[in-house]
């Protein structure tokens, strides 16, 4: 039943497994921690623009509401509702006041998401895998109000797959084969983190439709239906973890900025305009990692769900804003269609170097001028606040500035493992 | 703009909670009494804070009650600016909210909004909501292109 992770780890005699944390509704949740007002009623958070249902309470999902649905579509189905702007400086404080208190009640947590953690769950003597999950969850709601539901298993896979049936506010630990069967029976393969549509439809024709089916199929079918991926889900659904718990973030092999563009545009300027704010970003966390990147991407997608991409290769690592827009401005007349209205675009950069031992050029002459106002952008932006100076390239985008919700977004919050 | 607020039950001061006017406009949202202002009320009201205390005052003049004020509910904050209300010697309030409705859309409203207190012929208090262009978020959300002047607060 139990995993060790380490070593060192399988000279404890202390049971362990797996468990995983997620907040109930978190957006919607967090907005009621400083705004009891809220509590009992249907409310839906709104996404920057204020167009789509990016998170909704239990309240409005009664009502039929689904998460990603335009307002206008919500309204009709609640017209009780009530909306609010999201704010992710907000929902990043309370989640990182979270990640607090799961690090005092376990030794072992991964800051997988902005509202989810798996960890090490190692009851205390005399206290079951049940009233560590159900000890957990009245801890984190009496500390922060912020419900939750935890889940416990033998792998991490099936720890979500129970938190996830769970909700809301459940706190459940399934430890036996018997129990884990009967709760994989119940639930189609989709629920499994992983597992979309395509794949599902690639494991049907083979009379895998429930994770039961799935646990139960023959390993290297799984393998060939699903690659190694689906490999690594069959063993954790089987109860043997594949994967660890990283109590810190691995380093990065890519970094990316973008997102929605907001309104659709097929103006040049406007779109290079993205281009500028969004590699802005970029340079912010390519300083914080310490790292310089030897390749970029620029994807941008199109309303009519065409996509273009460019692609650059940097003859040295560098993190200067005037080289790397020099080598995206090519990838963006590769990337951008004509008449097309673009609505998302997103810069990758990957073959990251370490800042400090990045190769440098005989070609590439420094810059001790552009180093310098580099320099004092960033320490403007650090004492005035961030945007505070920024290119004149983003001028056309105006509107996006003026609206200080947009100057922080959901990949901002750092150090979690996923997106 | 808006076209209702609503604020619960419990911010209304005792005496206030009892007055007809106010019950009959009593709703339930989420098992919590609320009590709603629309426009389009056959008696539009809007509370006020004023001289201290919360009123409940004529919000317009929608049905045409007074023959020489503007026959609407809202004035835009510029107007106000520009001193366009100058000879019917307006005064600034506030107007207490939790929710703001425009279009169906009920959003949320941390205190309030801007309003313009003026006095009919017959001297009765008069509120226009004080309005500015929309945020890009308000319009998106709302798809109005006006916005009422919130208190403390953009959205």
């Amino acid at each position: 039943m139990v995993q060790a992770y380490t070593i060192l780890d399988r000279m404890y005699t202390r049971p362990r497994a797996v468990g995983h944390l997620d907040a109930d509704c978190f957006y919607v949740s967090a907005e009621r921690v400083r705004d009891p007002f809220l509590k009992g009623k249907a409310v839906g958070v709104l996404g920057n623009q204020g167009a789509c249902v990016i998170a909704k309470s239990y309240e409005m999902k009664a009502a039929g509401v689904k998460t990603g649905e335009p307002i206008w579509e919500a309204v009709q189905k609640c017209p009780e509702g009530i909306y609010i702007k999201r704010d992710f400086h907000w929902y990043e404080a309370l989640s990182k006041s979270m990640l607090e208190v799961m690090r005092r009640l376990s030794g072992h947590v991964e800051y997988y998401s902005i509202d989810e953690f798996f960890f090490v769950a190692e009851p205390r003597p005399g206290q079951s895998f049940q009233d560590l999950a159900m000890s957990m969850r009245d801890t984190i709601l009496a500390e922060l109000d912020v419900p939750v539901t935890v889940g416990i298993a033998r792998s991490r896979t099936l720890a979500k797959l129970i938190s996830d049936s769970a909700k809301p506010f459940g706190a459940k630990a399934v430890l036996t084969k018997d129990d884990e069967e009967s709760l994989l029976a119940a639930l189609p393969v989709t629920e499994i983190s992983g597992v979309a549509k395509r794949r599902a439809n690639r494991l049907l024709p083979w009379g895998i439709a429930s994770c039961l089916d799935l646990a139960r199929a023959d390993r290297a079918l799984v393998r060939k239906l699903l690659t190694s991926t689906g490999e690594a889900l069959w063993w954790e659904l089987n109860g043997e973890p594949s994967g660890v718990i990283h109590s810190e973030r691995p380093r990065h092999k890519a970094l990316s900025r973008g997102g929605s563009l907001g309104e659709s545009t097929d103006d040049p300027y406007r779109l290079h305009a993205w281009l500028v704010r969004n590699l802005e970003r970029l340079i912010e966390e390519l300083h914080y990692h310490k790292v310089m990147p030897g390749k970029l991407t620029l994807w941008v997608g199109y309303r009519d769900g065409e996509s273009g991409e460019g692609h650059a290769r940097l003859a040295v690592p560098t993190d200067r804003f005037d080289l790397l827009l020099e080598s995206l401005r090519p990838c963006l007349r590769q990337a951008w269609r004509r008449g097309h209205l673009a609505s998302r675009m997103h810069l990758i950069a990957e073959d990251l170097a370490d800042s400090h031992s990045a190769q440098i050029s005989l070609f590439e002459p420094s810059s001790p001028r552009a180093d310098a106002l580099a320099q004092v952008k960033t320490q403007i932006n650090q004492r005035i606040g961030r945007f505070a100076v920024r290119s004149g390239a983003t001028l056309p985008l105006t509107d996006i500035y003026t609206d200080g919700a947009n100057n922080y977004d959901i990949c901002d919050v750092r150090g979690k493992i996923c997106f | 703009m808006s076209v209702g607020v609503a604020l619960a039950l419990s911010d209304l001061p005792v005496v206030m909670q009892r007055h007809p006017e106010i019950i009959r406009r009593i709703y339930e949202r989420g098992g919590e009494p609320e009590v709603r202002f629309m426009y389009d009320d056959r008696q539009p009201v809007l509370p006020v804070w004023k001289d201290g205390g919360l009123d409940l005052v004529w919000w317009g003049n929608a049905r045409g009650r007074s023959r020489c004020l503007p026959r609407t509910g809202w004035t835009w904050k510029s107007t106000v600016e520009q001193g366009g209300w100058g000879g019917s010697t307006p005064g600034l309030v506030r107007i207490p909210a939790a929710l703001g409705l425009e279009k169906g859309i009920w959003y949320r409203v941390r205190q309030g909004m801007h309003g313009l207190l003026v006095a009919d012929e017959q001297g009765r208090d008069t509120v226009y909501m004080i309005c500015e262009p929309s945020s890009h978020y308000y319009q998106v959300m709302t798809r109005s292109n006006r916005m009422p002047a919130l208190l403390d607060e953009q959205i």
